[in-house]
């Protein structure tokens, strides 16, 4: 079920183009969206909250009721987006609560102190929100924002960057929160480029380099369609040595290597391996302490991403 | 260049065998009050010991206060600091002679060439002349910054300015680096190298490091031990094994059949739990490794992983203990403590 | 066979030499050296040395300048006329001209660059303390200053003594110079320490030239304005002479007329530090000038303690801005 949908999707300024024809479906759930600084992250969720008007192509958000819209000079949208973004744009002089209220406000809610009070019980902010937000921490202020784009309950929810510069505390509260979200069926669409902490939070993730999408969906599954590059797995057992000659001899191995903390396989055939390993140890009575695919890491995949640009 | 016989410096921990290593940071009771009542620091008590320390958790405030009492640059309300042995108040400028820094913002001019400032600031470290010379450019080769270094700072990436930063660090010949975010705002493959690096500077050069960062994965991967602030007080300090020690639970991944694995296990007698995508079966012993591995092949199922599950240093900073079977789970229902109430700033 | 034409030539086992990292054992220089170091620094960067060609065209050009009147009365003395300039007025108006661009385009390449680049947190963090940072740049500064002063002022003494002959000549001129080199001392020190302070305040180095310029200028004015309205003010007055004329029949001696300024047109004079300058300057004996500031005459005392003030109150400035070490 789709959400927001972006379509051939190009953004310039001038003779640079910072978003380059996307094409991407955003459906509920959380959604981290990855690339490096300057791949057109900023740009794209811009445009999906309806500032930026696309060069050509176009964004339409469909909501659960109701026609899809578009998302350009659309403000009936914001009924249901609500979005995070990276500056600071909160008014210091405020306290929380007043600046939560004050949004709500502006979306014009029938019950404006429930509203209030529900997201930023949400938001986990309920002892600050008396006080000013300019006697915030940078985590708390993060914390404010959402809760001021939640307060009208929104489908839709664009953060960009949300976890610049949050100690580690301040940013397991915002995974777990957002992670919530995600699972009451709402859109939930981060940008980072920080790659542990979308690992942790996101199934689908969406890969832009350079203005264009590399990649998308679950980066797992994506490690599998890298089918030019072998998979490396680090495999312990109580005789290495032995397993190692056994390995090579398999035609889908194209590299064993001994190390100081077990071997190191290469495989050219990633279901291959899998079916096998365990029926090789168990005939040849090798004991497995350890398998490990080395580089499924989101770390591994984006780095691969980058430099081959999807191969 | 003479030839030498062994491989650079011996690390500092080399005192009399059994003896404690000296500590590299001394904090007691370490406060900092500013005038309108806000307390960055409030009798932080912690030692770091030699090696690569992370230190997390600290933001704003409490990092860079406590920054500027190592190095000598601002007084303590109360309590007192030492960094290699010097006290932080009496020893100010002999601490700042053998320590370097290196800032998390940006510092570098963009007119200059690597090479000009890095000797510069090898001068600003008391080196005379031309040993200024030979340390930046040493210390710029071990960096990794090669015909770049001519170049003007203006020109350089985000990587090789952090490069320079650490140069600037390394010229004086520190045998302490305080290193502050030294990832920030740098890709994934930067991060790689950056990381890298620090921990050669931290085996090899014998210099002990102390790494602020509030990236969990990178302190794990090149740290051997871990400082933890919250709120101006010590959370924890220990050694990184301590916190990722392993626990007695085995993960295995299928990538097909779970269910069937599931099953299957059980009528080995073992009690699986279901865990995301995959199962997590408590470890009686070596047994279990071998009942997994034949129930696998007997079903012919695709195994991708089994590892024995490991804690994590982020579970430090979970408000509840582990929920369920050992394990640090998303969604876990968190305490209602607000420690940031003190983290005001 | 062919011979072996790998053997080595030179005796000796091969070696892979080490390039790991080494540690420092040499002399480790202290405070002094360092601030010397960081002002010979800063000394450069106020002649635009160690930049781009850019970065000395305003520095070259200023010095050229000075030494323009220095040269032609030079070339005018080998012609056999006498001195052009004093030592210690030089040309009043191109010194002040020129200097106020020196100070207010160079002031800002020693600290707003600084300050625009954000490197301090990286010169605290080294073995000296804050006040070093901007003592270094106001010795700096200084000595620049003086070079650009004492540098014109020396070439218009070699010059001279270069065109005149006999020892007691070349003693007149050095008898001369003397108050012409002090005086330069005097606008080398109140210059730099005003120009530092005002710079210091911004890391923008247009809007540092700017602030320099303009209140050089502005209290130039000012103090202008000033004279012009108290010399009106005091109209036909002007002609206050020594003793009164000469009574009948007696030899006329030829009379210095010496204009005594009320106290309005003292004080005007206090408001620009060209001004306090050449007040001071007059105060201690130099020579008066034909427009601008009248002889304070004891008067001037209040000058040289204007100008004491007011490059205290810089320093005090300046040393303030750098007190606390801010490490962002």
């Amino acid at each position: 079920m789709t959400v927001i949908q972006i379509k051939n999707v190009s953004r310039w300024y001038g003779n640079v183009v910072a978003v380059n024809d996307i094409t991407m479906d955003i459906g509920p759930g959380v959604t981290g969206l990855l690339g490096p600084n300057g791949a057109g992250k900023s740009t794209i969720l811009h445009m999906i909250a309806g500032f930026l008007a696309p060069s050509r192509g176009t964004l339409t958000v469909h909501p659960a009721l109701g026609e899809p819209v578009p998302t350009w000079r659309n403000p009936d949208i914001y009924r249901n987006l609500g979005l995070v973004p990276e500056r600071d744009s909160v008014y210091a002089f405020l306290t929380g609560e007043e600046f939560v209220r004050s949004t709500a406000k502006l979306h014009r809610l029938g019950n404006p102190g429930a509203a209030v009070s529900k997201a930023i019980a949400m938001t986990d902010m309920g002892q600050a929100a008396d006080r000013r937000i300019a006697t915030y921490s940078k985590g708390m202020r993060q914390r404010i924002k959402v809760a001021a784009a939640l307060v009208h309950d929104p489908e839709i929810l664009l953060l960009d960057e949300p976890f610049n510069g949050m100690d580690p505390r301040q940013r397991i509260h915002m995974m777990e929160l957002l992670a919530k979200l995600g699972a009451e069926g709402r859109t939930i669409l981060f940008s980072s480029h920080i790659l542990e902490e979308v690992e942790r939070l996101s199934g689908t993730i969406q890969v832009m380099v350079a203005g264009r999408l590399a990649a998308s969906g679950d980066f797992r599954a994506i490690r599998r369609l890298m089918t030019s590059r072998p998979h490396v797995f680090n495999v312990r057992s109580s005789d290495d040595r032995t397993l190692a000659a056994l390995l090579v001899g398999r035609p889908w191995t194209t590299a064993v290597e001994l190390t100081a903390k077990g071997l190191q396989v290469r495989t050219s055939d990633f279901g291959a391996f899998c079916a096998q390993i365990a029926v090789l140890t168990r005939d040849h009575k090798i004991a497995l302490r350890e398998l490990l695919p080395t580089d499924e890491s989101l770390e591994s995949v984006f780095g691969y991403l980058i430099s081959s640009q999807g191969s | 260049m003479t030839p030498s016989t062994g491989s650079g410096v011996t690390p500092i921990a080399d005192a009399a065998p059994g003896a404690p290593a000296p500590a590299v940071i001394e904090a007691t009771a370490l406060t900092k009050v500013y005038p309108g009542g806000v307390t960055a620091l409030g009798g932080l008590t912690v030692t770091f010991a030699p090696g690569v320390t992370g230190l997390i958790g600290a933001n704003g405030a409490g990092k860079s206060t406590l920054i500027k009492i190592l190095l000598g640059l601002v007084e303590p309300s109360a309590g007192t600091a030492s960094v290699l042995g010097h006290d932080s108040v009496a020893g100010g400028g002999r601490i700042r002679q053998v320590v370097g820094y290196m800032p998390e913002h940006d510092c570098l001019p963009p007119d200059v060439s690597a090479t000009e400032f890095v000797t510069h600031m090898g001068r600003m470290s008391g080196l005379p002349a031309t040993a200024a010379r030979e340390r930046a450019a040493e210390a710029l080769r071990h960096v990794g910054l090669h015909e770049e270094r001519y170049r003007q700072i203006g020109t350089y990436s985000t990587g090789m300015k952090q490069r320079v930063k650490l140069a600037q660090a390394l010229a004086g010949d520190p045998r302490l680096l305080l290193l502050d975010e030294p990832t920030n705002g740098l890709d994934p493959a930067g991060r790689n190298a950056m990381l890298e690096l620090i921990e050669r500077i931290g085996v090899e050069f014998g210099i002990s490091i102390v790494v602020a960062s509030h990236l969990l994965g990178e302190i794990e991967r090149i740290c051997d031990r871990l400082v933890a602030i919250e709120g101006g007080r010590l959370l924890r300090a220990d050694t990184i094994d301590s916190f990722t020690r392993a626990s007695q639970t085995l993960l295995i991944e299928v990538e097909e059949g779970l269910a069937a694995l599931a099953d299957e296990l059980v009528r080995r007698g073992l009690r699986p739990a279901a865990y995301q995508r995959s199962l997590l079966v408590p470890i009686g012993g070596d047994a279990t490794y071998d009942t997994v591995r034949d129930a696998v092949a007997d079903l012919g199922l695709p195994l991708s992983r089994m590892e024995q599950r490991r804690h994590q240093v982020e579970e430090l900073f979970r408000d509840s203990g582990p929920a369920g079977p050992d394990a640090a789970r998303l969604g876990a229902p968190g305490a209602a403590a607000n420690p940031e109430a003190a983290d005001a700033r | 066979m062919p011979a072996d034409l790998s053997v080595p030539s030179t005796g000796g086992p091969s070696v892979i030499h080490d390039l790991g990292y080494r540690r420092y054992d040499g002399p480790r220089l202290g405070r002094a050296q360092i601030i010397r170091a960081l002002a010979w620094h800063s000394f450069r960067a106020a002649f635009g040395l160690g930049r781009g060609a850019k970065a000395k065209i305003v520095p070259l050009v200023a010095l050229v300048a000075l030494c323009l009147p220095a040269a032609i009365s030079a070339f005018a003395m080998s012609r056999g006329n006498a001195r052009l300039v004093d030592y210690d007025t030089y040309t009043p108006a191109l010194r002040d001209l020129v200097m106020t661009v020196f100070v207010a385009v160079q002031a800002p390449e020693l600290v707003s660059r600084d300050l625009r680049s954000r490197v301090l947190p990286l010169y605290f963090a080294r073995p000296i303390n804050t006040i070093d940072y901007p003592l270094a740049k106001y010795l700096a500064f200084t000595g620049a200053c003086l070079v650009m002063i004492e540098g014109p002022l020396l070439l218009l003494y070699g010059g001279s003594i270069a065109n005149v002959h006999g020892g007691s000549a070349v003693w007149a001129q050095t008898r001369a110079l003397i108050p012409g080199l002090l005086v330069g001392l005097m606008w080398a020190v109140v210059l730099a320490a005003i120009s530092l302070f005002l710079a210091s305040a911004t890391g923008r180095r247009a809007f540092a030239t700017g602030a320099v310029a303009i209140f050089l200028l502005l209290t130039f004015t000012l103090s202008e304005i000033l004279l012009q309205v108290e010399g009106q003010n005091q109209g036909p007055q002007a002609a206050a002479v020594n003793g009164g004329p000469p009574p009948p029949g007696a030899t006329v001696h030829v009379q210095q007329l010496v204009y005594v300024p009320s106290l309005a047109e003292k004080i005007s004079g206090l408001f620009s530090p060209f001004t306090l300058f050449d007040g001071v300057r007059m105060w201690l004996g130099g020579t008066d000038m034909a427009d601008g500031v009248y002889n304070p005459g004891g008067f001037g005392a209040v000058y040289a303690l204007v100008l004491v003030v007011l490059t205290a109150l810089c320093l005090y400035g300046l040393a303030a801005r750098y007190r606390k070490a801010r490490l962002s």
